[in-house]
Parts: C-alpha cells; sequence; structure tokens
C-alpha cells in the first residue's frame, strides 16, 4: 500500500490549522483511512492507505481532504487556466511502444525547500502507482526558464487540427477536453508559440548531461552506465529509438528514465514545464491533473500547453490536437434508493446532498421516477469508475462507524462437499490408528519430491508423474507442485531426527502434475501418506495399519509385488483398492533412509484419496 | 504376623538396643533409601519401631574454595609478594605488589580487604608494608580449606563463618533418621514376621487361578510423571480449519472447492482486477510452465473483457488497461480462493470441482445463498517468521437480495464472537473488486490488543453482473493462520503450516475446539 510522508506543519499552513497538534492531525487521517505508520528521520510523519485515491499521494492532497472533511471546503472545485503560449509536437519518429504525451505550464509559484520535497514525492508515488513504475506513465518537471521554444513552422499544423473521431476520448471527455482547434490552426493555438518536441532517438544518435551525472552521455550512456538508467532501462531496452524531448537547443529529456541537468527543478524555480509521456493517453493525463492540484494548492497558475500529434505519429492520436491540462468534471447519475440499501439506513435528499458536497463531490438532484442525484466529480478522482464508488463516498463522509450492525434475516441450508467430509472421516481414522497428522506445503523441489526418492521424473511409478513447475520462485526449495506425498513426510522424519521416537506420521493432502487432458493442464489429486520411523519399523506393522485404516471403509485391499525404487526390492507392493492400483507401500530403501540422515528403519504407504470414496 | 515384604526386611535388619541410620538398614536390607523410610514410617506408625531424627551439618568446598585450595588465597599471595618485595622492611607500591602477586580482576579486592583483616600489614598512600610478624605459612582459612576437603570437621565457627561469607564454603543441613526396634516390635520378631506375597503386576494367571486374592500389589509412586504415550493427532490447522467449518455450517454456509492451479481469468479477470495491476505482475504471480487453459466459458469472457473495458451500467467505466484474452487463459496458482466464489456464483461450480476445469454450461444461482472455504491459496514470496508461500485463507460470501454494509457487519460481528473475538471494527478500505470495502479489527480474547482480522465488502457490479448476479453479495477473506496465531500463541507460523514443522510444537499443542 502507498505510504505518503508528510511534513506536519506543512499540512498547517496548507488546512490553515495552525492549531491542530501532529496527534490530532494522526486522528483526522485516520478517519479518512490514513494509518499513521511512523516518522522519517526528518520528522516528517508517513502515513500508510489503500491505493485508490492517489490524489493523497502528496500533503496537497491530503490537506484539500481534511478541509473537506473539516466542512472549510465543500463541493467540487476546479484551478483556472490560463490559455496556451507553448506547445508539445510529437513527431512520426516517436516509438510505437510509448505514443503518448501530455503536458502543462505552471506560472509563479514559490517553490521552497517543502513545496519542492512534496513535488518530488508526488512525482515519485504517481510513477510508483498509476505509472506502474513508470513503464505506463512517466513524469518529467521542468524549469521553463531553461527551455528555449523553437518557434514552429505554420505549415507543420496546417490541417490536420482537427479530431475526427473521439471513441477513445477519456472518460468524461466532453467539450472542452478535448477542444479541437480550428482548422489552420490559428485560433485556438497559438502558431509561432515556443514548441518542444517528442521524437524518437536512435540509442547513440544524440548526447546530453543526465541528472546526477558530470558529463554528457548518449541515451545507450545512460542506459549502460547510469545508475538511474540501470534502473529502468528494462522499459525502454527492447524499442528501436528511445523517447525524447528536445526543445531549441536540442535534446533536454529522456523519458521515461532521466531528464537533462539544464532545465533541473530548484528552489529558485518560478515556471515549470510538467510533461508526461506514457503508453495511454488518459493515464498521463489524469497524472497530469493529480499534479496540477497539487501546484495549484502552492499558489501556481496553471497555463495549458497545445499537443499536436503529427498525422505520422504512432498510436491512436495521429493527427489530434489536444489541449492539456484536462480538467474536466464528470458527471454520474446515483440513485438515492441505491444508497439506502447500500448504508440499510433512510436519508434526506438534502442529507445526502451535505455528504457529497463534503466528499469534495457536487450534486443536483435529478427528480424523476427515481429519486437521484448528477454528481460531479473532479479530474483528480481517478478512482470513481461507477456510481457505487459515489455511494461509498457518501457511506464514509456519514460515517460507517455510525451504522448499527444487524445479522440478515436469510434462511440457507449450511454443510460440507463430500469430499472434505471424506478428508476428515480418513484423518480420523489415521489418528486413531496413532498418526500424528501433518499439513505440509505443496511446493516442493525436484530434489526434495524426486532425486532424494531415487525417483526419476516421468518414470513410471507413484511420484514419477512429471510436475508442474513455478515459472519464477525465489526460492529453489520450491520450484514444483509436489507429486507425491511421501517426499513430504520423510522431510518432516530429516528435520526431526532429534525428537522423540516412534515418530507415526500421516497426511491426507493435495498432490498434482502435469496432464495434457485437463483444462488447467495440471491434474490435482488428494492423496492418502503414512510413514512409521521406529527401531522395528517393518513391512508388516505399516501393512497392519493400512489394513486398519481400508477396512473403515467399504473396500477391498490386495498388495501384490512390485517394484519401486524409493523402496526396498522385495519389502514394496502396489496397493490395490477394489481392483485398481492406487498407490505403493513398503520399507523405504536404505539409501533414501541415509541420505536424510536416519537412523531408524522406515515404513510407508501412499495412495490415492478417491480410492476410499464409494 | 504377617507384614509387607520390605517392612519385614527393615524389622530384621533393625535393632532394640542401638539406633541404626537408615541408609545403614538399606544398606543390609537391600533396599532403597526412600523405601526403607517409607517402610520405617508405616512400622513407626504401627508402633514396632521408634524412628530418631538429628540434623547434621553439611560443608563443603564451592568451585571458588577448591580453587584457592589447589593454589593459594588471594591475600597469602599478596602477602608474600610484597614480602618478597621487601614490604617488611619498607613500604612498596601497591600497583607492583599486585602486578608481582599475578592478581587480576576482583581478586584485587579480595586480596586487599582480607589482607588488612588479617592483619598482614596495611596498605596507604599506595604503598603496602607488609608485617613481617604475620605467619602466611599457617593461615586458619588456608587450614580450614585444606581440612573441609579432606572430610574433616572444623571447630572454629568463626574461621568457617568468614568462609562461608567469602562464598569459598558452602554449608548445609540435612536429616539424619535412625531405627530401633521398640518392645513391640521386638516382641513380634520372636513371635515370628512373615512377609505378605506381593505381586507387580496383575497377570492373566493370576485372575484365572484366583491367585490376585492372596497378593498384595507392590505400591506405584502414582504421583511421578511417566513416559508420555506418543498419540495420534490431527495437524492443529486443521483442528482450527475443522473448528471454522464447525461455525460457518452453523451459519448456514455451505462449502466450495475448485481447482489449485487455475486460469488467471477465475484468479483474477473475473475480479475486475485490471490486468495491468501490481499483483499481477511477472514476480507476484505463481504462474505455472504449463499451456494456456483449452476452455473458458465464451461468454463469459466476453462479458468481462466488456466490464474491464467499458465499465458495467450506464455510468461505469471500463479500466484504462490492456486486456488480453491471452493473459486471461495462462495458469497460475490461484493467489486468494475467491476464484471459487467466481466459479461459483458463475453457476459454472459444479463440473469444475476436484480440479478437472471442464467449463459446463452457466448455470444459475439464486439468491439467497451463502458459501464459504477454507482452502489453500498461494503467494510468490520469500518464507520468515510471518509470511509463508502457501497459506489457508478462510473465504466466504452472502448472496441476497438489497444486502447492506450493515448486514455486512451483522454477520461478521457473529462469526468473530463465535472465536471469542469482540468490538469487531469495520475500517473503509479499497478492493478492486468490492466497493465499501472494509478491513476488519477485532479486540484479541487474551491480550486485548486491536489486531486486524480480516478483508470485506460488497462486490462491485462490474465483478457480479458478467457473471450474471442480478442482486447483492457481501464476501470476506481471512488468514486461517491468522487465527491459528491467536489460538494458539505460536509466534512463529513456519510451525503452524507446513514441511519446516516441529514435531514436538505440533505434538506440545493444546487441542482446538
Amino acid at each position: 500500500m502507498p505510504v505518503v510522508d508528510i511534513d506536519p506543519d506543512e499540512l498547517r499552513t496548507l488546512t490553515g490549522h495552525d492549531e491542530k497538534d501532529d496527534d490530532a492531525f494522526k486522528q483526522d487521517l485516520f478517519g479518512l483511512g490514513l494509518e499513521f505508520e511512523g516518522e522519517t528521520e526528518e520528522g516528517e510523519l508517513q502515513f500508510e492507505f489503500a491505493p485508490d485515491r492517489l490524489d493523497r499521494l502528496s500533503v496537497e492532497g491530503v490537506a484539500r481532504s481534511l478541509r473537506y472533511q473539516y466542512g472549510e471546503d465543500t463541493g467540487v472545485y476546479v484551478p483556472d487556466t490560463n490559455d496556451p503560449d507553448w506547445t508539445i509536437q510529437v513527431d512520426a519518429s516517436v516509438p510505437n511502444e510509448r505514443p503518448y504525451v501530455t503536458g502543462a505550464v505552471v506560472r509563479g509559484i514559490d517553490l521552497d525547500e517543502a513545496a519542492l520535497d512534496s513535488l518530488i514525492q508526488l512525482q515519485e508515488k504517481l510513477h510508483a502507482t498509476m505509472g506502474r513504475q513508470r513503464a505506463k506513465g512517466a513524469i518529467g518537471i521542468h524549469d521553463l526558464v531553461m527551455l528555449k521554444g523553437e518557434r514552429i513552422d505554420e505549415r507543420d499544423l496546417a490541417g490536420d487540427t482537427s479530431d475526427p473521431t473521439d471513441d477513445l476520448t477519456p472518460v468524461g471527455g466532453e467539450d472542452g477536453a478535448h477542444r479541437a482547434g480550428a482548422p489552420g490552426g490559428d485560433e485556438a493555438t497559438d502558431v509561432g508559440g515556443p514548441t518542444i518536441t517528442y521524437r524518437g532517438v536512435e540509442p547513440e544518435e544524440d548526447t546530453f548531461v543526465p541528472l546526477d551525472a558530470d558529463k554528457a552521455m548518449t541515451p545507450a550512456d545512460v542506459l549502460a552506465e547510469h545508475p538511474t538508467g540501470e534502473t529502468y532501462a528494462d522499459i525502454v531496452s527492447e524499442y528501436e529509438r528511445y523517447p525524447a524531448i528536445y526543445d531549441e537547443l536540442g535534446l533536454f529529456s529522456f523519458p521515461p528514465v532521466i531528464n537533462g541537468q539544464r532545465t533541473e527543478l530548484s528552489t529558485g524555480s518560478r515556471n515549470l514545464f510538467v510533461e508526461m509521456t506514457g503508453t495511454n493517453q488518459w493515464t498521463i493525463d489524469r497524472m497530469l491533473a493529480i499534479i496540477c492540484y497539487a501546484l495549484d494548492a502552492r499558489g501556481g497558475s496553471i497555463e495549458e500547453v497545445d499537443v499536436v500529434y503529427e498525422p505520422e505519429a504512432p498510436g491512436e492520436r495521429d493527427s489530434d490536437h489536444l489541449i492539456r491540462p484536462e480538467l474536466d468534471v464528470r458527471r454520474k447519475t446515483v440513485r438515492h434508493e441505491r444508497i439506502e440499501s447500500t448504508l440499510g439506513i433512510d436519508l434526506e435528499m438534502e442529507e445526502v446532498q451535505e455528504l457529497f458536497a463534503r466528499s469534495g463531490l457536487g450534486s443536483s438532484a435529478k427528480l424523476g421516477e427515481e429519486t437521484a442525484y448528477e454528481v460531479e466529480i473532479p479530474p483528480y478522482r481517478v478512482d470513481v469508475l461507477h456510481p457505487v464508488d459515489l455511494v461509498d463516498d457518501v457511506g464514509r463522509a456519514y460515517g460507517f462507524d455510525d451504522l448499527e450492525p444487524k445479522y440478515p434475516v436469510i434462511g440457507t441450508i449450511g454443510g460440507r462437499h463430500e469430499r472434505s467430509r471424506l478428508e476428515r472421516a480418513t484423518r480420523t481414522a489415521l489418528v486413531g490408528l496413532g498418526f500424528e497428522d501433518l499439513l505440509n506445503f505443496h511446493l516442493s523441489s525436484p530434489a526434495e519430491n524426486y532425486e532424494r526418492m531415487n525417483v526419476e521424473e516421468g518414470s513410471d511409478v507413484l511420484g514419477g508423474e512429471p510436475a508442474v513447475n513455478v515459472t519464477s520462485s525465489y526460492s529453489e526449495d520450491y520450484t514444483q507442485l509436489r507429486t507425491w506425498a511421501l517426499p513430504s513426510l520423510m522431510h518432516v522424519l530429516e528435520n526431526n531426527t532429534h525428537r522423540r521416537y516412534p515418530q507415526e506420521l500421516s497426511e491426507v493432502g493435495f498432490v498434482a502434475n502435469r496432464d495434457e487432458t485437463v483444462n488447467t493442464n495440471v491434474a490435482e489429486h488428494r492423496t492418502v501418506a503414512g510413514a512409521i520411523a521406529r527401531t522395528n519399523a517393518t513391512y508388516e506393522e505399516i501393512k497392519g495399519r493400512l489394513q486398519a485404516l481400508v477396512s473403515e471403509f467399504d473396500v477391498t485391499l490386495s498388495t501384490p509385488a512390485t517394484d519401486h525404487p524409493s523402496f526396498i526390492d522385495g519389502r514394496v507392493a502396489d496397493v490395490v483398492i477394489d481392483g485398481e492400483s492406487v498407490g505403493v507401500i513398503g520399507e523405504l530403501h536404505p539409501e533414501v533412509l541415509v541420505a536424510r540422515d536416519l537412523e531408524v528403519p522406515v515404513a510407508a504407504f501412499e495412495f490415492r484419496l478417491d480410492a476410499l470414496a464409494n | 504376623m504377617r507384614l509387607p515384604e520390605r517392612q519385614v526386611a527393615v524389622l530384621h535388619a533393625a535393632s532394640a538396643t542401638e539406633a541404626e541410620p537408615i541408609p545403614a538398614i538399606a544398606d543390609e536390607a537391600g533396599l532403597k533409601e526412600e523405601a526403607v523410610t517409607t517402610a520405617a514410617f508405616e512400622l513407626a506408625e504401627a508402633g514396632l519401631v521408634e524412628i530418631q531424627e538429628r540434623t547434621e551439618e553439611d560443608v563443603r568446598l564451592t568451585d571458588e574454595g577448591r580453587d584457592y585450595l589447589a593454589g593459594e588465597l588471594p591475600e597469602v599471595r599478596f602477602y608474600r609478594a610484597a614480602v618478597h618485595a621487601g614490604a617488611d622492611e619498607s613500604p612498596a607500591p601497591m600497583g607492583q605488589v599486585i602486578g608481582a602477586a599475578g592478581l587480576e580482576g576482583p581478586q584485587v579486592d579480595i586480596a586487599l580487604s582480607n589482607f588488612a583483616r588479617k592483619g598482614y600489614g596495611k596498605i596507604e598512600s599506595g604503598n603496602v608494608a607488609a608485617d613481617p610478624e604475620s605467619d602466611s605459612d599457617s593461615d586458619p582459612e588456608a587450614a580450614a580449606l585444606e581440612a573441609i576437603d579432606a572430610g574433616e570437621s572444623v571447630a572454629d565457627e568463626a574461621v568457617l563463618g568468614h568462609l562461608e561469607r567469602r562464598g569459598l564454603v558452602a554449608r548445609e543441613e540435612h536429616t539424619i533418621r535412625s531405627v530401633t526396634l521398640t518392645d513391640d516390635g521386638v516382641d513380634a520378631l520372636m513371635e515370628g514376621v512373615e512377609a505378605t506375597e506381593t505381586a507387580d503386576q496383575l497377570t492373566p494367571e493370576m485372575l484365572t487361578s484366583g491367585e490376585w486374592a492372596d497378593v498384595e500389589f507392590t505400591e506405584y509412586n502414582v504421583e511421578a510423571d511417566a513416559a508420555e504415550t506418543g498419540a495420534g493427532k490431527v495437524h492443529v490447522l486443521r483442528q482450527t480449519s475443522e473448528r471454522v467449518k464447525d461455525v460457518l455450517v452453523g451459519m448456514g454456509f455451505q462449502e466450495m472447492q475448485g481447482p489449485h492451479a487455475d486460469a488467471d481469468f477465475w484468479i483474477n479477470d473475473c475480479l475486475f482486477m485490471p490486468q495491468d495491476h501490481p499483483a499481477r505482475t511477472h514476480w507476484d504471480r505463481f504462474a505455472l510452465d504449463v499451456d494456456p487453459v483449452d476452455e473458458l466459458p465464451e461468454e463469459l469472457v466476453e462479458a468481462v473483457e466488456n466490464a474491464h473495458r467499458e465499465g458495467v451500467g450506464d455510468d461505469g467505466d471500463g479500466y484504462h488497461s490492456p486486456w488480453d484474452e491471452g493473459f486471461a487463459r495462462e495458469v497460475a496458482l490461484r493467489g486468494h480462493t475467491t476464484s471459487l466464489s467466481m466459479r461459483y456464483l458463475s453457476g459454472m461450480a459444479e463440473a469444475l470441482s476436484d480440479g478437472d476445469g471442464q467449463a459446463s454450461e452457466s448455470g444459475s444461482v439464486e439468491p439467497p445463498q451463502r458459501y464459504f472455504s477454507v482452502e489453500k491459496a498461494y503467494r510468490n514470496d520469500t518464507i520468515d517468521a510471518t509470511h509463508l508461500l502457501e497459506f489457508f485463507q478462510i473465504e466466504g460470501w452472502v448472496m441476497a437480495e438489497n444486502l447492506s454494509v450493515r448486514d455486512l457487519m451483522g454477520t461478521f460481528e457473529e462469526f468473530y464472537r463465535q472465536f471469542g473475538i469482540t468490538d469487531v471494527q469495520f475500517k473503509p478500505h479499497y478492493n478492486p473488486y468490492t466497493e465499501p470495502s472494509f478491513e476488519l479489527f477485532g479486540r484479541h480474547p487474551e491480550t486485548d490488543e486491536l489486531i486486524e482480522i480480516g478483508n470485506s465488502g460488497l462486490f462491485r457490479e462490474e465483478v457480479l453482473r458478467p457473471l450474471g448476479v442480478e442482486c447483492d453479495v457481501m464476501a470476506w477473506g481471512l488468514a486461517l493462520e491468522r487465527l491459528a496465531m491467536l489460538y494458539t500463541g505460536a509466534d512463529d507460523i513456519r510451525d503452524l503450516h507446513g514441511t519446516l514443522a516441529d514435531l514436538e510444537f505440533l505434538r506440545n499443542t493444546e487441542v482446538i475446539y
């Protein structure tokens, strides 16, 4: 779950509550679902929360939520934006894998140390969550003063600023979200305004001085030598061309890996250029909205940016002309009855609207056949997918704690399924015969499952069935599903040679093997295994136990001689139940015992549980 | 007169004229001292002997005392070194003498304080003056140590007291009992005393022959611990699971079953987990090296894909994440048993049980329903004291028309109350598949701590509608191990579950009922 670090002084300033102490904030934030986790070395408070409200990834968003909770802000707030000056041009050379870009200019911000830290934190946390570790969306924030916009040639824009298809417009993409420039591109856009270009570069094509470096490097050098480059190399290493952003002076950013030193932010930065690249336009536009709200809260004024996709640009936005940031309010209809039935209480309409307002939502009642509300949702609420999410907001604002639990009067019949009952009966019988019931891991390794039992994978003996492997495991001890349970019992014996003997162990458990005749290609079974380890453990004794066990069920048992590499020749038999060979019984081979440092003989059986069912 | 065998032996060994100590009698009668003591008290009760008691003091050397016996007392060493340094004539520097005596650590203080106490000399301003008159060869404490070691007694109580205070000797008192025959005892012996026949064990022969009537059974020490019987026992986590199943069946829940290795479709896609959700990445999934599933129910796949892309309902939005049926068909170990709930809610569970994984025609599940499972789920992680790769998930859901958050709260309060967990609190939470969602907290029955006890919520329409469910479903999940740790007080989950188990822990854990 995400963790946000919050400087309590910042929170006091941004909420306007100088009188609140840290504990009061902790309590208020717990009410919002932010749980206090501890303090950083710098004395910032750390809060953990569920990854839905990504607008709370920085102190600005948390302060906004608190102001709603305190009732000091109500309803929807949308920052004002100024008309665009800058343009981001999207070149045809942009890598196919990362076709989308968005951006905004923020002017007149006072970035003190705390505000800068907070902005960097928000950027990192958005990368980690919505940005999917920068793969889906990556943010670059630049000092605008350091950018030099190339004046764009008018004819580059001519004729391709319309946006005929709106199918792929993101949620809520109504008028204004996606303003198409007038043909000719001379009305909505400042043709001739400063421009930066999102394009692709060959890995060795160009150089720039990245952050935390002291020399000019090519993008390929960055991936190979720069620590940040190494971290994010996986995202772009397969690309033919790397993503790059140019201004008039040249390459200044290598998204999603690293920015150039030239445009690095500092506490002296007053005007910012925010750009984001990614694999999904909606995602980066939403990340941008969250950043813009945070910067607005810091007193910055948001200025729009023209995003102009060239006709040959890859992805689904070719020839599109977007005005960003997109800060449109979305609307959803929520039925009054749905709110009441979900919360289990009766509510007045005014009450519901009050609760919406306290959640930072706007609402207008729709009186028709059925009472409902048209709810306005601010653009930073990336979590709202369905009216039920707004019902949840009402519940939180009302206080779920204040709801009285009630036991639902619903008549149903309880019961266990047949296999569950068979397992229990078998376990009860085994315990009655003196076995200690075990519950072992289903995951094992080839060494345990086959090699140490002298069994070869794919051989036609119990346990020899081919195993299903885990494709990427953290531990070599747990790389496959066990094909039989006896190795698990042997493992427990091996781990407990210092414990009291006799050790008589059993398990009724799960095993699996590859099987292409099954839909999942994995055949799953339940198995019954028993082992006795004692100075006088013999075939006769284990056979006696098996007979006693099987005789509790309405089946017949026979044990014709067989071969099995885990057992001593001549002291091993097939377990045949009702005429079908379902398992094996015998005295374990000394090789198997010695390999596990066992100093007592072991006799054991294993067979399929379903053989006992009738 | 007939008496038990060992009483007879004691009578014979005792004398009327001399008090015979019990160890001597034991020796003579060939019995253990404890047995003789018991028999003597029994005889005394019958008036045949008298028992005299006196206390004796046992003085023995401590380890430190034995060390000085082998070497010298520190103050003696110090005195000799001082004399050697000429301190009997003119004072010598203390540091030099300590060094010459080879004294270290606490021995220095011991030497200095006893040196002064015994009048071996004086220490002033860091210089040592030794008394030339002292005779360190006849140190009374050294002599006493030797005497004690030789088993002799030390008469000088003052010397003994010093040694005890210095921790060089330990003094213990113990009781010596002696036995003397009384007149009645002598008479009895004169008249003749015979031993009753005793038996160690009741045998089948005794029972059939009737011999049992004439024998006296030797007494056992019935209080002593016996060698423990190795008992079969249901695994502690299974016991916990059985308890949970009892409770849920009692509350009207039916048990579910289904495949451990399943299509990602059932494990994640049906749960409205976007395909690029962090939990579905390479390292968090338990992907298996088998081919994708052959069959998925087509209509359902289409409905689920649609929910992911477009959302559900007039005002629903989808995810802006890729959705690929190929990924949905891939096979992995289930990360939660909610895959079973998805199968049952879809009405396709029955044919899918027991791992055959075949899709059958869609059935329909009509409200009301209650279902549960206590089954294994898998998590690709590393093993430590609080994390396993495999754990049991308690999963349950209730389907009905118009379920509210209050019904959810009432149901789970009742469930946890069965386990002594009260004061259940519902903290609003976020899950991709439920809304509203709650983390559940409750009071530990013994420590009274507030602990996390589960996760719950009402399934979203994006989950239910594609499955064909038109009413409400509330669900919750909880790790069984968590409940078991509360019960057993186990602090290492590896003891509670799995192949790394310590048999001693399993054998000694209390039963759960």
